[in-house]
């Protein structure tokens, strides 16, 4: 394989923009990202784009389509892909191969989300009958997405006696990581009280404790060694690249799903772990070389969880770890320095996108605001509906 | 009469017997993997069985975790008389962890590691439907009996 890296990235801020289509915000990232790269249209010789489900598209996820057709009928490949919050990373994964395999010198990458208000409604066409796992949880016990991730939060509670100030301090972290971040949409400091007074919405989960849904867009352009010429600054690698989706026996509990076979030895999020001990190997590294981890933190549980079911920490330590500011941008491992999901709101498709621009930003040092200090290896973590888990190696 | 009608909330999910409610499962007959709801295959990667039968689950198990709904569910959940209820997480011996409502639990004093039974439940009563049912998650009065 050709070795991959990141010639540009850029990103429209999140937030809610009733005023600009879908497409709109795709096409802005991509600029930004051309222009960063130092490349114009005429050199992007593919486009991948992470289909969503709400806008755009023309309905079957035809983005990567709708952009070209938009901006620049030029002949080239559009692949559209799905894996929906991890379908970012899938096409980061898809845009690697292309150059990896030497088909392609410069390939762009896009995912840009307008979300629905609310309650995230069920896709046309379901059935409603057995079959459909997102029919049953609502119907037979209305089980909404927070209730999920709490189920896991209250079962770390009883295991490692995780305290709810523990868990709010998560959330208090990532509003203070995103303080200096222009892409981020929430970015009032907030105080582990507030956390705690906020509405409790599945317990122990209060409101401020689960990521909300917002509008965004980001963009990348990955290239081969020819291209480097065009960059005038160190580059930043492809060191690792990888997608799965989940084993049997999984114990970690699945949305949408309302029963799952628990085997022992299978790894908790198995889509998402064993996607990250892939892309760690294909990079010759290990969890403890990790600077960043820029991880997909649905709720404050995930950012205890996650570090732990990577291996980059021991089971049950990053309460420790968390309440030492060792989780801090200047601590061992800077956990989503910009903010993560909790400080952006998650729009779907683009969030796995985002992740890559912000270990690029930060492996260059151009992370103004919310800079990792001496940062050279970068961890991007993601997981989608349908078991889809994706990872990323990013290197300066 | 109609309002004596009793129906489930979907079908094929629960049966109820002169022993109680079970929940339907699929077993397979190769390597013994036990799926809720039933399903069309079984999934293991190490078993290339393809006969599956069918199994009810008399669903007394372990609670693993819970947690409350403070908030409403959107509209496809259909509830009379809603307010704030607990969802657990069952283990139960085929091998196989169970989420569904809880019931008869006091919300502030729900442990981990409970035994629980299951029970059935009207969420809503429905001119065409009668009382539409659903199973829950109980405490094993017994245990709390002996003690």
């Amino acid at each position: 394989m050709k070795p991959v890296y990141v010639l540009g990235v850029g990103a429209h801020p999140w937030g809610k923009w009733p005023n600009k289509p879908q497409v709109a915000l795709a096409v802005e990232a991509l600029q930004a990202a051309f222009m960063d790269a130092g490349i114009g249209w005429p050199q992007v010789e593919g486009m991948v784009a992470a289909s969503s489900r709400f806008e755009g598209g023309m309905g079957w996820g035809l983005h990567a389509n709708e952009v070209v057709q938009t901006v620049s009928e030029q002949g080239i490949p559009c692949i559209n892909v799905g894996g929906a919050c991890a379908a970012g990373v899938i096409a980061f994964h898809t845009a690697w191969a292309m150059i990896a395999s030497g088909q392609h010198d410069a390939v762009a990458v896009v995912g840009a989300e307008r979300m629905p208000k609310g309650f995230i409604p069920r896709p046309p066409g379901s059935q409603d009958d057995i079959s459909d796992s997102d029919y049953l949880r609502w119907v037979a016990m209305g089980a909404t997405n927070p209730a999920y991730w709490a189920l896991e939060a209250q079962r770390r509670f009883h295991e490692y006696g995780t305290t709810p100030e523990t868990l709010a301090l998560a959330a208090v972290q990532m509003r203070s990581n995103a303080a200096g971040n222009p892409y981020a949409r929430y970015r009032e400091p907030l105080t582990v009280a507030e956390v705690l007074a906020s509405p409790m919405v599945s317990d122990p989960l209060h409101l401020l404790q689960i990521c909300p849904v917002s509008d965004g867009a980001a963009a990348l352009v990955l290239g081969s060694e020819r291209f480097l010429a065009h960059v005038d600054r160190d580059p930043v690698q492809v060191a690792g690249c990888a997608v799965g989706s989940g084993q049997f026996g999984d114990p970690a509990r699945r949305i949408p799903t309302i029963a799952n076979n628990v085997l022992p030895g299978v790894a908790h999020t198995s889509e998402v772990v064993g996607a990250v001990s892939r892309a760690l190997k294909m990079a010759g590294m290990g969890p403890r070389d990790v600077d960043i981890l820029e991880m997909a933190d649905n709720s404050a549980w995930h950012l205890l969880a996650w570090p732990e079911l990577f291996g980059i920490v021991e089971p049950g330590q990053s309460d420790w770890m968390l309440a030492r500011g060792r989780y801090a941008r200047d601590g061992d491992l800077a956990l989503n320095p910009g903010g993560g999901f909790l400080s952006f709101g998650e729009a779907t498709t683009a969030q796995a996108v985002l992740q890559l621009c912000e270990l690029t930003w930060q492996l260059r040092g151009e992370a103004e605001g919310r800079q990792v200090a001496g940062a050279k290896v970068g961890l991007s973590a993601v997981l989608g509906l349908g078991a889809n888990g994706g990872s990323v190696v990013l290197k300066r | 009469m109609m309002h004596e009608a009793k129906s489930f909330v979907v079908d094929g999910l629960m049966a109820e017997g002169s022993e109680g409610v079970r929940l339907c499962a699929s077993s397979c007959g190769g390597c013994g993997s036990v799926y809720f709801p039933r399903t069309v295959s079984c999934r293991n990667p190490d078993c290339s069985s393809t006969s599956l039968e069918e199994k009810l689950l008399e669903g007394r198990g372990i609670l693993y975790s819970y947690t409350i709904q403070r908030y409403q569910p959107p509209n496809l959940f259909r509830i009379d008389n809603w307010e704030p209820y607990a969802l657990g997480l069952v283990d139960l011996p085929e091998g196989i962890r169970v989420m569904g409502m809880l019931s008869g639990f006091d919300l502030d004093n729900i442990r981990i590691g409970e035994t629980v039974k299951l029970i059935s439940e009207c969420l809503f009563t429905d001119p065409d439907r009668g009382k539409v049912m659903t199973y829950k998650f109980a405490p094993e009065i017994t245990g709390r009996d002996a003690q």
